[in-house]
């Protein structure tokens, strides 16, 4: 299996913010197939906290999530300098996505779950964050 | 298209079940990731249903699935599905798979099943998943709260990925309120036979269908070699109430006949034609048949008593060059009164009709189709119906309909019955001795004037006269 790259030259960390379990686990698997890292919080409040400690490359988030929605979420990690750089994906049962949006993600996928869907998309907005946000230089 | 809509049309979309008519039942087909229950005796075409919907969806990029549990073996399921046309050998293996579960449920019980779906999803992406027969798999539960923490599993992993999933199974109605999957199926779907007379009726039903409208009521299915072949039941066009009617007058081709109707009866509408046997009621109708080809308005003859050869020897007798007539456009549909099955024959109807080119229909006689139905209010729900398509397509139509024996004319309860669906009524009647006299009535003509008076129906070598 090939790692994906991300922009800074580290293989690509996804954090995943989702309480259900199966979609956990297949969201898991797909992804790694795909060559991400995955990381997971099951609730607003810890994902940012985690967000904050790992600095994911993306954040794929449900909207219907505890303690901080995933819109609330979004708008959060936007006001974080730290995580100017981190792309959100708002990925939901919720037909959310003029409210993603608004919100400040980058994109807004509806479940249920197509892995080729989901693993485009994530690749494309790794894409479009090495176009627009270069790596910064070796240190 | 808007990233909102997009979201909104995935949501509705729509897994084609590659049967037309199923999926005009179903509103255009089941919801795609959904759990639907298929459900019905022995028998009753489960299988045939799934495995139409599973070649029909068989795609390369993600494959259908079909899972077999404890009932039938899996060898003799891909041995019998052979012998259907949607049958796709190239197809085996790699777009459509069978996978027989059946000894690992056996030695692993019932919390087997949604860690093996979830691995099957993980290594094959399956777009279809069909799982015959889940009702055999309560019998390994141990409890009911087992079953219903296996069923809230299925459910959960079910709805996570993009697949669409049938559940197949022996249930009965009871099984609807006892069983956990009918209360998370998205759709359920009933296949039943009944009995009547010598034979059998097949109807499929849709008992329930989320977020959708569906056609309801019992629709009549056969068996055939190409699988299901369904008749949804006919229901009335919601435009006849916006339709403009024709207003020219048509003949009835009986000379004499016109004059006692104004001129003749209006054009897309229905008259009925009451009379007791030998009373010359199919004589009537083919002249009428005959007048329609003869003004270039193509007739479909609709017969139940008369084999083809025996009609064509009516028509010959009656003087008409028959040859020159079908090609003129006079088509006929026969129907052994044995085998009728009502429901083909009335969507039989409507489909011809659905073409645009017939003008004229006779259906001679309406009685053995309400002889032939195991249920004559559905019967009269479905003349009534098809009697709306008629006025709607601007289709003059004859219906006869044989009576008691009676002198008098009048209307018995069950011509009464008919009536009302009916722009005109026309009654004959046996008199005299021998019966032999031949009288005819208008007993009623909407929206026109109409003679009266009791006229003499003459019937010779020439045909019908009214004099």
């Amino acid at each position: 299996m090939s790692s994906e790259p991300a922009a800074t030259g580290h293989h690509a960390i996804i954090l995943v913010v989702e309480r259900d379990p199966h979609i956990r686990a297949l969201e898991a698997f797909f992804l790694n197939e795909a060559g991400f890292g995955v990381e997971f919080a099951f609730d607003g409040v810890a994902a940012l906290q985690l967000a904050r400690a790992i600095k994911p490359d993306i954040i794929i988030t449900e909207v219907l999530v505890p303690k901080l929605d995933g819109l609330a979420l979004c708008r959060a990690v936007r006001k974080e300098a730290e995580l100017k750089d981190t792309v959100v994906l708002v990925f939901s049962i919720l037909a959310a996505a003029t409210r993603a949006r608004e919100a400040g993600a980058d994109a807004f996928l509806m479940k249920p779950l197509a892995e080729q869907r989901l693993v485009q998309t994530v690749r494309e907005l790794l894409a479009q964050r090495r176009t627009t946000r270069p790596a910064p230089g070796p240190p | 298209m808007s990233e909102a809509t997009a979201a909104i049309e995935r949501i509705f979309r729509r897994i084609g079940t590659g049967n037309e008519q199923a999926d005009l039942v179903l509103g255009g087909g089941l919801p795609a990731n959904s759990i639907n229950i298929v459900m019905g005796q022995p028998g009753t075409g489960k299988t045939i249903f799934a495995e139409q919907l599973l070649f029909h969806n068989a795609s390369a990029d993600r494959p259908s699935v079909y899972v077999s549990t404890l009932s039938e073996p899996m060898s003799k399921m891909v041995s019998y599905v052979q012998r259907f046309s949607y049958f796709q050998a190239d197809k085996l293996g790699t777009e459509i798979q069978y996978e027989d579960i059946g000894p690992m449920m056996s030695s692993d019980g019932l919390a087997a099943l949604v860690p093996w779906l979830s691995q099957l999803i993980k290594n094959t992406s399956p777009k279809i998943i069909i799982i015959d027969s889940f009702r055999a798999l309560h019998d390994l539960a141990s409890s009911v709260p087992e079953t219903r923490r296996m069923v809230a599993d299925l459910a959960g992993l079910l709805s996570a990925y993009d697949t669409t999933a049938l559940l197949l199974g022996e249930y009965t109605n009871e099984d609807v309120q006892r069983y956990p999957e009918f209360a998370v199926s998205d759709s359920i779907i009933q296949l039943a036979r009944q009995p009547l007379g010598t034979r059998d009726e097949r109807y499929l039903r849709v008992l329930k269908l989320r977020g959708s409208s569906y056609r309801e009521g019992q629709h009549a299915f056969r068996i055939t070699g190409d699988g299901i072949a369904l008749y949804p039941r006919l229901i009335s066009p919601r435009m006849a109430t916006s339709y403009t009617p024709r207003s020219d007058r048509v003949s009835l081709g009986v000379p004499g006949l016109d004059d006692m109707l104004d001129g003749g009866v209006w054009a897309g509408t229905t008259t009925l034609l009451v009379g007791p046997t030998g009373s010359g009621k199919t004589t009537v109708a083919m002249h009428f048949a005959l007048e329609g080809v003869a003004r270039k308005e193509p007739t479909l003859y609709v017969n139940f008593q008369e084999n083809p050869a025996q009609l064509a020897r009516s028509f010959t007798n009656l003087g008409a060059d028959l040859t020159a007539a079908q090609r003129a456009g006079l088509e006929f549909m026969y129907a052994s009164p044995v085998e009728l099955q009502i429901d083909s024959i009335v969507v039989g109807i409507f489909e011809r009709i659905k073409g645009g080119t017939i003008r004229r229909v006779v259906i001679d006689a309406v009685g053995d189709l309400i002889t032939a139905a195991s249920d004559v209010k559905r019967m009269h729900d479905y003349l009534y119906s098809l009697v709306q398509h008629f006025a709607v397509s601007g289709v003059t139509s004859l219906l006869t309909f044989e009576s008691g024996i009676s002198s008098t004319g009048n209307l018995g309860s069950h011509e009464q019955r008919f009536s009302y669906m009916s722009d005109n009524v026309l009654a004959i009647s046996l008199g005299g001795e021998e019966r032999t006299r031949r009288t005819l009535r208008v007993v009623k003509t909407r929206n026109s004037a109409h003679d009266p008076v009791v006229r003499q129906l003459d019937i010779g070598a020439a045909g019908a006269r009214v004099s």
